[in-house]
């Protein structure tokens, strides 16, 4: 599984905040694979789903391989 | 807050929606708001608010439409955020600047308000929240507004701007001005008009004696006068406008979320004792705070063309309102949107809006609401209210706030 994040983030800092373990700010607080993805371990898929559940922006994405 | 529905919507200029008279303005009993906005929501999906014969605003009342108006800032405009009053005497810069230079703006002050930049500043907002709640704890009560939520992120703000918190006390008192008039109340426009001046003056002079001070450095203000605007500094007048509204947005709003918080916490003792034994859910309570206690009754914006918008004929130059209390309670939405649910993780509220302009101070918001409630339930962990009587909140317009909030606990205890 795979977390996308696009450009539509705003840097609300929510999925860094919950999620500290997958992704972390940058200078300026936007996620740093803004406009990117990375890969989910099988054991933090659940977590994933909450972080994508948690943006305002709607930025967050899962993708199945 | 009497409201009617016309038994004929087409006396509005645009098409089979309601038309309702309400004022916003009101002060209203605890509560009132998210109660008028539960029910603005179950009734409709969007009505036309006529506030005078003449004017009214777009109410887009449930979380996908909220949604997609932030979603869109090239439809909806920011150049005015108060639908009762599309032509504003102040301008907030950067809230009321649309794309392309809103982000440019953006971008200068994103980093003094980023998350490393907040971590860097949670000691000292720390030590200014003890300074605050440690004289209390002996005396076993407090008005918690005026004691606590007013002082506390208004010398947290100034702290981190870098300006002296011996000014804390005038600065609580601009902006409680400026809000008797910020939210559509006629008879607050005077005190709010004054504020806005001596404000002025006040960051005219910090600015001015940053220039005849050159050697100066690490505060916002040198900051600001060394940033880099599309290849040149920023106007001055532009700069006395960030001042401005940073500290209206920086103050009033925390005060605000932190009251409703307290008044959870004083009437939740199960609550308060699972953030004693699990303080890690803190910062998820905080957000639960933001959603289910929002202070942000609507959002307004200009719409800058003709459009159709969820079955509404939108004129270019009408204000619309997106009610963030209806959309943060929108059971269409949320799983339990009516409870607090204080370990709540898909919290996708609105409480610092969306969109472009989202929040700039989040960061530091959410730090003082998480150190104030760490702080206080160390050095006073069991409180209640001390008073029967109704208390009341500040009208929606202004986003909401509680005008007291009288605590009480044993002393020793």
């Amino acid at each position: 599984m795979k977390l996308r994040i696009d450009e539509q983030c705003t840097g609300h800092g929510r999925c860094y905040s919950l999620a500290p373990q997958l992704l972390s700010p940058d200078d300026e607080g936007y996620v740093t694979i803004r406009g990117g993805e990375i890969e989910v371990p099988e054991d933090l898929r659940e977590l994933a789903d909450e972080v994508a559940g948690t943006c305002p922006e709607g930025a967050i994405t899962l993708v199945d391989d | 807050m009497e409201s009617s529905v016309a038994t004929d919507p087409r006396q509005t200029d645009g098409g089979g929606c309601p038309v309702m008279h309400h004022d916003f303005s009101k002060q209203a009993n605890l509560g009132g708001y998210w109660a008028l906005a539960n029910e603005l929501r179950e009734a409709c999906p969007h009505f036309y608010n006529k506030y005078t014969a003449d004017n009214g605003y777009w109410v887009f009342t449930r979380y996908d439409t909220v949604q997609d108006i932030y979603k869109t800032p090239e439809v909806f405009s920011s150049e005015s955020i108060t639908p009762w009053e599309p032509n504003p005497i102040y301008r907030f810069v950067p809230t009321q600047i649309d794309a392309p230079d809103h982000i440019k703006y953006r971008r200068i002050l994103n980093p003094w308000f980023s998350p490393t930049a907040m971590e860097s500043a949670a000691p000292t907002i720390r030590e200014i929240c003890r300074s605050y709640i440690e004289p209390l704890v002996s005396r076993g009560h407090c008005e918690f507004v005026n004691d606590f939520a007013l002082l506390y992120p208004t010398a947290a703000f100034l702290n981190v701007i870098g300006v002296p918190t011996h000014f804390t006390q005038l600065f609580a008192g601009w902006v409680e001005d400026f809000f008797r008039g910020f939210g559509g109340d006629p008879a607050g426009l005077e005190k709010m008009s004054t504020a806005l001046s001596e404000m002025r003056v006040f960051w005219t002079e910090q600015l001015d004696d940053r220039r005849k001070n050159p050697g100066k450095d690490g505060d916002l203000f040198c900051y600001l006068m060394k940033a880099d605007f599309d290849g040149h500094p920023i106007d001055n007048d532009v700069m006395l406008d960030m001042c401005t509204v940073l500290t209206l947005a920086g103050v009033d709003t925390t005060r605000g979320e932190l009251s409703y918080m307290f008044h959870h916490l004083a009437l939740h003792p199960e609550d308060r004792h699972r953030l004693i034994n699990e303080p890690e859910l803190t910062p998820l309570a905080v957000e639960e705070v933001l959603r289910y206690y929002t202070i942000i009754f609507g959002d307004g914006r200009k719409v800058t063309r003709d459009i159709e918008f969820h079955g509404v004929q939108l004129r270019k130059g009408d204000m619309v309102y997106g009610l963030v209390s209806g959309a943060n309670r929108d059971p269409r939405h949320w799983e339990q949107a009516d409870e607090f649910v204080i370990d709540r993780k898909r919290n996708n509220h609105f409480g610092f809006a969306s969109g472009p302009h989202r929040c700039l101070g989040m960061h530091l918001a959410r730090r003082e609401m998480t150190i104030a409630t760490e702080e206080w339930l160390k050095l006073i962990p069991d409180f209640g209210l001390a008073t029967d009587t109704q208390l009341l909140e500040r009208g929606g317009g202004s986003m909401m706030a509680l005008d007291t909030l009288p605590l009480r606990w044993e002393v020793g205890s």
